[in-house]
């Protein structure tokens, strides 16, 4: 009855490392047994295409990180299967749907978010609807909370005459928007 | 039933299960159901008192695995090859050779000394299960999907159309390259969407869509002109690119009609090209919505349009009750899967690792959708209403497919956005994808399935005819790769055509091998059914002439 202390701790450790083998044992039993029931009924995964599957690609990226330090893969400059090669901006011209002007491929969405009046610099203003856009296309006032292309000091009187290509100044491009309603002439612009 | 229906193989019995079934048939299994215990997550044992402890006749003790016999109820346990009580029992008396593991219902054959298979015991286990499950009181949401199948036939010309088309169009002439594989043109930091169009220029169901002019844009641009359709645009691009002309193409009326369509999107800056995807697929049903005269969706609620038609899935949620085991199911629409890294953990960069797979800490794609599909504990301040119970509980919560997509896209969150400090960082850790997907273990029907231990049963979800290998088994065909910085990354799309892979670099089409593909670090992956089924419509035009006779 009279335990010293050293065997108290000695059974209690011998209980917990006991009770803790159980646990253990039952849960491994558990696991045995589902797979033991997959596998049985054939539910298990095709684990063989999988392992062959990560071996491709484990055996691929050794292969590919020996190549890249040889030779060049990524070059812009090369050729294609086609035999032909491109230079870095896209040199194709077209003209934009929106104010019909020739455009370089490769500068096209630049030129669009402008003209389209869409972009990072666009939304910092306020309000940029189309209506609103209509509705100062229609006063001619040329309000400068609305874009900052509009600039209210300028009193330039535009032309009817075709702007040059190439040309992306603010005040262009705004005159290149409000040729392209239909419904408004070039009058409205000159106040 | 030894064939493969439903996907299990039913065991061979072993001759001594055999022995009982024919001398007792269902008895013993009919008094043994009414022992059963059910947990609330699925766990199946023999009811007993919770003072009273099992232990084995001959060792009196209750260590290992216990069993009590279908016959007499005798206890006794099976610790290893040498300490097989159970044998022991099946000596002692004959015809005791069949045993009922108490922890876990599962039959044992104490002469065979291994766990045998009934599927009438299955049967019996599941349908006292059933009895007990707490029920919703509304009788919970049935997905009713009964989509009647046409195996895919290939469209043959008749001599009608034959002459339509000799008429009405001139061969291409010949190339040693495939069609459609074309150059486009970056429009200044376009590479994001050019990936995305190429992928879907090569998406089978999609590019027979449009290659087979179901959506004609002089048609569709006549009935109402002034109205902008990303599915016309599409239209332009395919014939474009299909046309034969080589020279790089310049997406320009696409990106015009898209920034008007997706106007919080519109800037001269890199985009993601996953949110380009999902808002390209929005625009081309949103027009279609608005098109449509008729019904817009089929029987089933679906959506008739193309991208919903080829990308769209059903997925499950269940949140089940840790206390009661009441599971609330939802069913959620899908255009593709989005899933997560596994967390960090240290070096695995292991490239000259000769271990494979999970042991050498590659992430991988199958890793990653059985993350996707794993109960997930709900933490304990989110708390669900069990309606059972009629308070908050702890529950589970568990993802699953309930139907598959024609084309199934999976995109890696590889873009981390962090509220808090308001900055993202991207992942670069390479994930394995694998060129053959099997589908099949994420299925709402396998997942059910596996949370009741895998019995043999017919459960809700399995569809009788669509249990077929084929449904569920994937090909890749397109991988879209982003490299480089958050800021300043680029992306490229790989495609595979007629079983070679080919690098869509922009407006460079160039011609790589497969383990640069599989080298590539992943960010959308495009897999595609490996056979077609024509989904059964009311509306027979959209049938091939084939199917018309038949």
């Amino acid at each position: 009855m009279s335990m010293s202390k050293e065997d108290n701790n000695s059974f209690h450790s011998q209980l917990s490392s006991h009770l803790f083998s159980d646990l253990l044992d039952s849960l491994i039993i558990d696991v045995a047994s589902e797979c033991h029931r997959v596998a049985r009924l054939g539910l298990d995964r095709n684990l063989e295409e999988e392992e062959e599957e990560l071996r491709l690609s484990a055996q691929a990226r050794v292969m590919v990180a020996d190549s890249s330090s040889n030779c060049e893969t990524n070059s812009k400059y090369t050729t294609d299967i086609f035999g032909q090669t491109h230079p870095a901006v896209a040199s194709e011209i077209f003209e934009c749907m929106n104010c019909g002007r020739s455009i370089v491929a490769g500068r096209f969405a630049p030129h669009l978010e402008k003209c389209m009046g869409k972009g990072r610099k666009a939304r910092m203003k306020l309000t940029r609807s189309s209506t609103a856009t209509q509705q100062r296309q229609s006063r001619g006032s040329p309000n400068s909370s609305y874009t900052p292309y509009m600039n209210s000091s300028s009193n330039v009187h535009y032309s009817n005459s075709r702007v040059s290509n190439g040309t992306s100044g603010m005040m262009m491009d705004e005159y290149q928007k409000s040729s392209t309603e239909p419904t408004e002439g070039t009058s409205e612009e000159s106040r | 039933m030894s064939t493969k229906t439903q996907r299990y193989t039913t065991p061979q019995p072993c001759p001594h299960l055999s022995d009982y079934r024919a001398k007792h048939g269902l008895k013993g299994y009919r008094v043994l159901q009414k022992c059963l215990k059910f947990g609330p997550l699925g766990k199946t044992s023999i009811k007993r008192e919770q003072n009273q402890i099992p232990k084995c006749s001959f060792c009196l003790k209750s260590h290992g695995r216990l069993f009590v016999c279908l016959i007499c109820a005798n206890v006794s346990c099976c610790g290893s090859p040498n300490s097989n009580h159970a044998h022991l029992h099946s000596r002692s008396e004959v015809g005791h050779e069949i045993a009922v593991d108490i922890e876990r219902a599962e039959l044992f054959c104490c002469v065979c000394c291994d766990q045998v298979y009934d599927p009438e015991f299955d049967m019996t286990v599941m349908f006292a299960q059933i009895m007990v499950l707490p029920k919703a009181i509304n009788g919970g949401s049935e997905y009713s999907s009964k989509r009647r199948k046409i195996d895919y036939k290939q469209w043959v010309p008749n001599s009608r159309e034959l002459l339509l088309m000799q008429r009405g169009s001139s061969p291409l002439g010949n190339s040693c390259f495939p069609w459609g594989l074309r150059g486009l043109n970056n429009l200044g930091n376009t590479c994001f969407m050019n990936s995305v169009l190429q992928a879907l220029l090569h998406t089978p169901p999609l590019r027979n869509y449009f290659l087979s002019d179901r959506h004609n844009r002089k048609l569709c641009q006549k009935s109402s002109p002034s109205g902008l359709c990303l599915a016309c645009d599409m239209d332009a691009i395919f014939s474009a690119v299909f046309s034969g002309d080589r020279k790089p193409y310049s997406p320009a009326k696409f990106l015009y009609s898209w920034w008007q369509h997706a106007a919080n999107l519109a800037s001269y800056e890199q985009q993601d090209a996953h949110e380009f995807f999902m808002s390209m697929l929005d625009g081309i049903h949103e027009r279609e919505e608005r098109d449509q005269r008729g019904p817009r969706t089929d029987g089933n609620g679906d959506c008739y349009c193309v991208a919903h038609r080829v990308f769209s899935g059903v997925l499950r949620s269940d949140v089940t009750c840790t206390v009661c085991g009441f599971t609330s199911t939802t069913y959620d629409p899908c255009v593709d899967i989005s899933l997560d890294l596994d967390p960090y953990y240290g070096g695995s960069s292991m490239v000259t690792d000769k271990s494979l797979g999970k042991g050498s800490g590659t992430s991988t794609l199958i890793g990653c959708l059985d993350r996707f599909t794993r109960p997930e504990k709900l933490g304990s301040d989110q708390k669900f209403f069990c309606q059972n119970c009629q308070i908050r509980q702890e529950s589970l919560k568990q993802m699953s497919i309930r139907r598959l997509p024609l084309v199934l896209c999976f995109h890696i969150k590889r873009f981390e956005h962090s509220s808090i400090r308001n900055m993202s960082k991207k992942v670069d850790r390479y994930l394995q994808f694998p060129f053959s997907l099997d589908m099949a273990p994420y299925l709402s029907s396998s997942i059910i399935r596996n949370r009741f231990g895998n019995r043999i049963f017919i459960f809700e979800g399995d569809e009788p005819d669509a249990c077929s290998d084929s449904s569920s088994e994937f090909e890749l065909f397109a991988v879209v790769t982003h490299t480089g910085k958050l800021e300043a990354g680029h992306y490229v799309t790989y495609l595979r055509l007629r079983n070679q892979w080919y690098k869509c670099d922009d407006a460079w089409i160039t011609q790589v091998s497969e383990r640069v593909v599989r080298a590539s670090q992943g960010y959308m992956m495009y897999y595609v059914q490996k056979m077609f089924y024509y989904k059964a419509s009311d509306d027979l035009s959209s049938l091939p002439e084939q199917n018309h006779r038949s």
